[in-house]
């Protein structure tokens, strides 16, 4: 509770800005990464707080609480949609069809380090999915959930002959719009946003044969 | 052997590895009121941590690859106790959330931040607020004007975040008392050929129950804003 002295518009202007309340966190954020060598044992177990979720992250999470359209009696989208996400305000559809969303995640990693930014949009060095030198074999996302947490996971394989320091970690939405077009074929157009970006503390380093697990999970707490 | 092994490894860390006393939030979100009496004049502000996405929310926000993985759907809970089946994929026939066209709409939009005069004990299951104030002049009633939107993300710092906001006057001839807010979405799911558009109705997406109540003074007004933020 605030004491009620905040008397003009522009110090109810202030309270709308985050601050710090002096409680229990809300929402939390893990990272995990767990390196077997290739014999299979667990060789390095890391866990840190995330600390950097993007404006993509907030754009992407107003859909499930404002919406997609700018009101009851709109057809254009709404706006973190479109100035944020870069989506159109508007699918061009065929006749009496429609158009609807839809996202995926992926956890991208990097040999990179750079300042962190609410628009980030990339790692500084990303480490291309493949088995040759300085690429990781990317495995397909798991993903489970309880009534306050979403996680999600991926394990990489270096395939190559030496080992690949992991300096950094990000989580990427592919998002999907997807329509008859006006030709009345079915098409769906990608976009792709940075959901958040963090260094590791400690950098991972994956020998030649072995594997990552890789683990991000956002807490919220009821 | 490296592709067995890769199917053989738990990535599920024990909880009990994770020394929770030392995180640092990531997202945050919180909830003012401003109260004004009839005159104008603000004569009480609250502000607090807002706690509490609904399991509407989580299912809306779960990625593709969940759905792949496991081949099930999430069921999304109406206000009325109504379910919807929620599965999105890629292809022609399964509905995802209704995206703007220029042909056929099923609009997906925020009806209202609702108010309440109860309360409940585990948000994240709740479907409705404990005890909904109905939109109007007569007793009991507030009047409920449009949710305003975001314009944008604003960035300052490593920090960003938006609002909502929306105002309620108060014209019952009594005080109203606001003890429960919750964020009501209108879900319809579509298909491309638009040939499946299921309704989903009004859905509760978010709830909190107000450390300390609000009353607005007959004649008076609330005004709600809910900020949502990342490295605060």
């Amino acid at each position: 509770m605030v004491a009620p002295d905040a008397v003009s518009e522009e110090d109810i202007d202030k309270l709308i800005i985050p601050d710090d309340l002096p409680d229990e966190p809300t929402f939390k954020a893990y990272i995990e990464a767990k390196v077997y060598d290739k014999e299979g044992h667990l060789i390095q177990h890391h866990r840190q707080p995330m600390r950097s979720l993007t404006q993509y992250f907030l754009a992407l999470m107003s859909i499930p609480l404002v919406g997609t359209y700018n009101g009851s009696s709109s057809n254009q989208a709404q706006s973190l949609l479109v100035n944020i996400l870069g989506l159109p305000s508007q699918i061009s559809a065929y006749q009496y069809h429609a158009a609807n969303i839809l996202w995926d995640w992926s956890i991208v990693l990097g040999s990179g380090t750079q300042s962190f930014s609410p628009t980030l949009t990339n790692l500084a060095a990303p480490i291309s999915n493949g088995t040759g030198a300085g690429n990781l074999y990317y495995g397909s996302l798991g993903v489970f959930y309880t009534a306050t947490s979403i996680t999600a996971t991926t394990t990489v394989t270096n395939y190559s002959a030496s080992a690949i320091t992991i300096t950094e970690i990000g989580l990427r939405a592919t998002i999907y719009i997807q329509y008859q077009n006006l030709s009345a074929m079915y098409v769906y157009n990608t976009y792709s946003s940075l959901l958040s970006y963090d260094t590791f503390s400690t950098p991972i380093s994956l020998p030649a044969g072995g594997l990552a697990a890789f683990q991000i999970t956002l807490t919220f707490t009821g | 052997m490296i592709d067995k092994r890769n199917n053989d490894i738990d990535v599920d860390i024990p909880n009990d590895a994770y020394d929770t006393g030392k995180d640092i939030p990531t997202f945050r979100a919180y909830l003012i009121a401003i109260v004004r009496d009839s005159t104008g004049k603000v004569i009480n502000v609250h502000k607090q941590k807002s706690h509490s996405p609904t399991a509407n929310f989580i299912g809306l926000l779960l990625p593709l690859s969940w759905f792949n993985n496991t081949g099930s759907s999430y069921t999304i809970t109406n206000v009325a106790s109504g379910t919807c089946s929620y599965k999105p994929g890629i292809g022609s026939s399964p509905p995802g959330i209704a995206y703007p066209s220029t042909a056929n709409n099923y609009p997906v939009y925020i009806v209202t931040i609702q108010v309440g005069s109860g309360s409940q004990p585990n948000p994240s299951s709740a479907i409705t607020l404990a005890a909904p104030i109905s939109n109007g002049s007569g007793s009991g009633q507030l009047l409920y004007y449009p949710a305003s939107l975001p314009a944008s993300v604003i960035v300052s710092g490593s920090s960003a975040y938006f609002y909502i906001s929306q105002e309620y006057t108060n014209q019952s001839g009594a005080t109203i008392t606001v003890t429960e807010v919750g964020i009501i979405l209108q879900l319809t799911l579509a298909d491309s050929s638009a040939s499946s558009t299921p309704n989903c109705g009004n859905i509760l997406i978010w709830y909190d129950v107000l450390s300390s109540s609000v009353s607005i003074p007959n004649g008076g007004s609330l005004t709600l804003y809910y900020t949502f933020t990342v490295n605060p």
